[in-house]
């Protein structure tokens, strides 16, 4: 059998119809993957074997029976806590859902079982999705797979180590300020965010509603891509869901038409995001790429967004008042209830109080009262009403430079991976990490994050790889084609 | 409101959003609390500068236009989540609904 380090999707799927290996042999070669390893990196909250191996052995007995199978059929997924799958935990990595089991299977989740995917578990996360490092889960700390002593990004650090120490093929996660783009730039696999209301957010455990985009991790572009495929469309169940454009052909990329017609495209360099601040390692990563996609014959131009710097108080702003919002329903009465923290005969105010209180974590309980804050009579307008105009400038921006530029090419993150316990107690460092990926999200814009020089099949969970370096793409609304369609022939060259 | 460091949270402001929130805040959490909010609250002084007077508020992440579905059952919707698997998920329930302490005290 391929061994799993090497296994991508398309691999997976070409192996599988071979009759190289059985999709049992994967999903379970993965359990004994993850339950050797994966006590050094944590990247996993829950497992779902029993499931997965039912699943896995129904994709076999379908290829057996004739049927035709899909990209994604067998494929075994890792996926974020905050999405539901029916009849698993979905604690959101917070103590208040500890006792949660999801109802319902997300929107995505639904598709993904309409190809057969294999859901192997739920992933480590912070809170809610709220930070940028894994540490702010309520139950244990995710370790990079490249060094043990660093953090893999977040909020979907889980995921995204999950991916990189191969206890999965691909993985999904969820973005609203960088929380897929940065931690797959942190552990050197592929993180892709759709345009906003691509993909459905039903079954999605709300952060900030207005920014929530549930996005692939892969080892490569092309996974991404078929994952995307897979869970993008409209459905009835959130609103803000569209049929925004035809995805039919983006991993349909070997065709020598398709490159010239790519390689037409213009790519925008943004002054500012090509800092003095930032970390030598990611400043030459990132020209490292740009060096190979002129290679390719890509044209580039300088450009300016000029209200970048605006972003990052923008956000802060904007999510926290809707986090405020979202979070009120955890409330010890409807979803779940923390033992102990209910004494008989309490009022219903008090087991509010005291749910809320010992449930939510620090940095949950920071963003709600701030949330709150920014929406209370007498500070709307400063700060509520001013961060929605400010959106509307940093929108502007991008539109402006779209009409210069077809693509934009800037860093994922200021550093490479950070020391775990660095950032911890300082929030706005920590808020620092998504500088560079929270402009796009204000903006609803698709962006991918590449590894500079490919997936790091070979650190595996030795601890003892060099630290991966991302770069960003970010495409016109509902122009994902030409991202991807860029992502695909870089990694060609790797 | 008012203030008593500046233009930040005091202890007493944080206490009515706290009250306002329904989270029970530790007063041992709360001095960390304020000096992070106040450094935030700071950072947030950047936005004074920009001139917004006539730009219009961005209030989602999309420009899709809204989309209506029938409500109810009754209406051809479909069932609500709340009598359907919703329930299983109560921490406690009685007869499908959902069991609650006594509201008014």
């Amino acid at each position: 059998m391929e061994p799993l380090h090497d296994l991508t999707i398309k691999k997976f799927h070409e192996g599988l119809l071979n009759k190289e290996f059985s999709a049992l042999e994967v999903t379970q070669a993965y359990f004994r993957r993850i339950k050797e390893h994966d006590k050094e990196i944590g990247a996993y909250l829950s497992l779902a074997e029993e499931s997965a191996t039912r699943d896995a052995g129904a994709v076999d007995v379908a290829l057996a029976e004739g049927e035709t199978l899909g990209a994604l059929a067998g494929v075994p997924l890792a996926i974020k806590d905050c999405i539901l799958i029916k009849d698993l935990p979905a604690t959101a990595g917070s103590r208040i859902l500890e006792n949660y089991t999801a109802a319902y299977d997300a929107g995505v989740i639904q598709k993904l079982r309409g190809e057969r995917a294999v859901f192997l578990g739920k992933t480590n996360m912070d809170e809610f999705a709220m930070g940028s490092s894994t540490e702010n889960s309520a139950f244990h700390v995710t370790h990079n797979p490249h060094d043990h002593s660093r953090v893999p990004g977040g909020s979907s650090g889980g995921s995204a180590a999950a991916v990189a120490a191969h206890f999965a093929v691909g993985a999904l996660g969820s973005d609203t300020g960088g929380s897929v783009r940065q931690p797959a730039a942190l552990c050197g696999v592929v993180g892709f965010k759709p345009t906003y209301g691509a993909v459905s957010r039903s079954g999605l455990i709300a952060m900030a509603s207005s920014l929530d985009q549930i996005s692939p991790f892969g080892k490569t572009v092309e996974d991404a891509a078929i994952m995307f495929k897979a869970i993008a469309g409209n459905d009835p169940l959130d609103a803000t869901s569209a049929d925004g454009a035809d995805y039919s052909g983006i991993t349909d990329l070997d065709n020598p038409a398709k490159l010239e017609k790519i390689k037409k495209l213009t790519i925008g360099l943004p002054e500012e995001y090509f800092i003095d601040g930032l970390d030598k390692a990611v400043s030459a990563g990132v020209e490292r790429a740009i060096d190979k996609l002129k290679s390719l014959g890509f044209n580039f131009k300088k450009i300016s967004l000029p209200h970048t710097k605006y972003a990052l108080s923008c956000y802060y702003i904007v999510m926290p008042a809707e986090v405020s919002s979202n979070l009120a329903r955890f409330d010890g009465i409807r979803y779940a209830r923390i033992a102990n923290a209910k004494a008989e005969g309490e009022k219903l105010s008090e087991v509010y109080l005291k749910q809320r209180g010992e449930g939510f974590g620090a940095e949950a309980k920071r963003r709600i009262i701030l949330g709150t804050f920014v929406l209370s009579s007498g500070y709307y307008d400063a700060y509520y009403d001013k961060a929605q105009r400010t959106r509307t400038l940093i929108k502007q921006d991008f539109d402006n430079a779209f009409k210069d530029v077809d693509v934009i090419l800037t860093p994922v993150t200021p550093t490479p991976a950070f020391k775990i316990g660095e950032r911890a107690n300082d929030p706005l460092a920590m808020y620092l990490s998504d500088v560079f990926t929270i402009p796009v999200s204000l903006a609803g814009l698709p962006a991918i994050s590449i590894p500079v020089d490919g997936a790091h099949a070979s650190a595996a969970v030795t601890g003892k790889g060099d630290l991966p370096i991302g770069f960003q793409l970010i495409g016109k609304k509902w122009h994902e084609a030409d991202i991807l369609g860029i992502g695909q022939y870089y990694e060609k060259l790797n | 409101m008012s203030s008593s460091s500046g233009d930040g949270i005091g202890k007493k402001e944080l206490e009515h959003l706290a009250q306002l929130s329904r989270i029970e805040i530790d007063p041992k959490e709360a001095d960390k609390l304020i000096t992070d909010l106040d450094a935030i609250l700071d950072h947030f002084k950047e936005l004074q500068a920009l001139d917004t007077a006539n730009v219009a508020p961005m209030t989602g992440g999309t420009d899709l236009t809204n989309v209506f579905r029938a409500d109810g059952e009754d209406d051809g919707g479909r069932e609500s989540t709340n009598r359907g698997a919703g329930v299983d998920a109560f921490p406690e329930s009685k007869d499908g609904y959902l069991k609650v302490p006594p509201v008014f005290e």
